[in-house]
């Protein structure tokens, strides 16, 4: 009677399971077939072995969204981290209505990337757009936001880092809540610095989730996208192309889908790999 | 636990109005410049009725210009985030009371979690091309099907991992006393878990509604015309438009505020459904 029940549990996990395997598991299968052939025109032509993956390390173009996809990650992820620790320390008392701000802080984590990016276009546009009006009151010249390549990476890190910073606030917050009143009572006996009870106390202890915060932001970086396409169309020139964008260009719009497949299969195995990282360190969170 | 202390609770404040400053500021100047006429846009002016004359005229002709447009737009995204919401947490819910009900023997629970949690590592652009040449060959391309399949696939990962620690924290007595009674797993399942998990469900199909809405790569590759979300048709028209940023403005708008509302309303579950269970909000 027992082991019947069990059994019948078994099952309600099939369906997830079956799903992901059509619509995951299937597709890359196909991926992987599709880099490795020639393709033209959505036509497989023929097996090419490594062919297209010899090619990608010498594409120069391909080297440089990578390391603009690299760099983008660096500064988006050490921004939004370092911001939203500041925040979730500065909003970790008991003041009233705090909850009401806190929610006002969650709103952009929801707003489509796609839809910020054109938003972003209004906000930095060179010509009397807010933020150029704003700088030049402050006695700073005209800035060539989306028109010269480091500007423009700056204006997509910055859209990127309003975007995600409340993402690292609310995780941070709920870690620092976490943490009961009495242990910070202890600590303060023993020392009187603000900075050494930082130090000592508070940061060993939300050192996992500030770990699960960056590996996730990292993730969310090198999956880039929406913005750069919307906000500088990969421009100027190419210079703010990620690698997302440049598999897209690549396989969607110059249906060089085998070539297109293999650098699908690099940022997979980039992001699997940061995956594995995170899984080793923190699985004890996932219990 | 800290000692009140006058000048620290000045300049705690300072951050939060900063703070709420940043965030809200592009969401204010995007209302204000769908409200302003072509001439005021250029011109440094945030104060309505004070330093410019607020007009309806953007909206009506937004809507008498591109109207069919844009509310099929907003139909697209409205019935592909909502089938594929519930349909990831119809499985979610099925498979999260599976792992928190029961011990599989084969795969652990905690490997079939991992499993389920590394869809979160997937990179969209290592999928896109197989699912464009699938959903041609299916025929499937330019429809609202193609996507909500996509987007189940994309949201179903945090609906089972969600759904399993809200079963979890569920006290299982009830349960087990419906077993002794003769109920199955699947009518106690339906009958007693499921409602419980009530408010947690609802939640969990608000995020996922949210996350389906904002997708945009597999939309701008999926679908060309008929099946478009409004996340797509606000790229579409941004050529043709340029730098009326008074028509941009509206568009935006009609994007961003359903989920960024919607989510207001979660507030409780967001750091779970963020982090997938990993951090308890």
């Amino acid at each position: 009677m027992k082991r019947k029940r069990e059994e019948k549990g078994n099952l309600f996990v099939v369906p997830a399971v079956v799903w992901v395997f059509l619509f995951t598991i299937f597709p890359l299968l196909y991926s992987l077939r599709v880099s490795l052939s020639k393709v033209s025109y959505g036509k497989i032509l023929g097996f090419t072995g490594l062919a297209n993956y010899v090619r990608m390390f010498g594409d120069y173009r391909f080297w440089s969204t990578f390391r603009f996809t690299l760099i983008f990650a660096l500064i988006s992820v050490t921004t939004t981290t370092f911001l939203g620790l500041g925040f979730a320390l500065v909003f970790n008392r008991k003041i009233r209505g705090i909850k009401f701000f806190r929610s006002l802080l969650t709103m952009p984590l929801f707003t489509a990337p796609v839809a910020l990016g054109y938003l972003g276009v209004m906000m930095f546009y060179e010509e009397n757009g807010p933020i150029n009006v704003f700088l030049k009151f402050i006695g700073m010249g005209k800035v060539p936001w989306l028109s010269h390549p480091w500007w423009a990476t700056l204006a997509i890190c910055i859209v990127d880092i309003w975007q995600w910073t409340p993402f690292a606030f609310i995780i941070l917050l709920a870690g620092l809540q976490s943490i009961s009143d009495e242990i910070y009572e202890a600590a303060v006996i023993d020392t009187s610095s603000g900075w050494a009870v930082f130090r000592h106390i508070t940061l060993p202890l939300i050192s996992p989730i500030l770990g699960t915060v960056m590996m996730l932001r990292i993730v969310d970086a090198f999956k880039a996208f929406d913005i750069p396409f919307s906000l500088t169309s990969g421009g100027p020139g190419t210079a703010t192309r990620t690698l997302t964008f440049y598999i897209y260009t690549q396989g969607l719009r110059n249906f060089d889908l085998g070539y297109a497949s293999a650098m699908a299969y690099f940022l997979l195995a980039m992001t699997m790999i940061i995956g594995i990282l995170f899984f080793r360190r923190y699985r004890e969170l996932y219990e | 636990m800290r000692k009140k202390n006058g000048l620290v609770e000045i300049l705690v404040w300072i951050v939060i109005a900063v703070g709420v400053l940043w965030v809200l500021s592009p969401f204010y100047w995007a209302v204000i410049t769908s409200f302003k006429k072509p001439a005021d846009v250029f011109r440094l002016s945030s104060v309505p009725w004070v330093q410019f004359r607020p007009t309806l005229a953007n909206w009506k002709t937004e809507f008498e210009q591109r109207g069919p447009e844009i509310t099929r737009g907003i139909l697209n995204s409205i019935i592909i985030a909502v089938c594929a919401s519930l349909f990831a947490v119809a499985l979610g819910s099925f498979a999260g009371y599976g792992l928190a009900r029961h011990k599989y023997r084969r795969w652990k629970n905690r490997d079939l979690s991992f499993w389920f949690l590394s869809q979160r590592f997937l990179p969209p652009a290592a999928t896109v091309i197989p699912f464009f040449l699938l959903m041609k060959s299916l025929r499937l391309l330019d429809t609202q099907l193609a996507l909500i399949l996509v987007n189940t696939t994309f949201v179903m990962p945090f609906a089972v991992l969600i759904m399993k620690d809200m079963f979890r924290e569920l006290p299982v007595e009830l349960e087990e006393a419906a077993w002794v009674d003769g109920c199955s797993r699947w009518q106690s399942f339906l009958r007693i878990a499921l409602p419980l998990a009530a408010p947690a469900l609802v939640a969990t199909i608000i995020i996922c509604f949210s996350f389906a809405w904002n997708e945009f790569l597999f939309a701008l590759v999926l679908t060309y015309k008929n099946a478009s979300p409004i996340t797509v048709v606000i790229a579409g028209t941004e050529h043709t438009q340029g730098v009326q940023f008074w028509y941009v403005s509206t568009r935006l708008l009609l994007a961003i505020i359903p989920p960024t509302i919607l989510a207001l309303t979660v507030q409780k579950y967001i750091v779970r459904g963020l982090t997938m269970g990993a951090v308890k909000g």
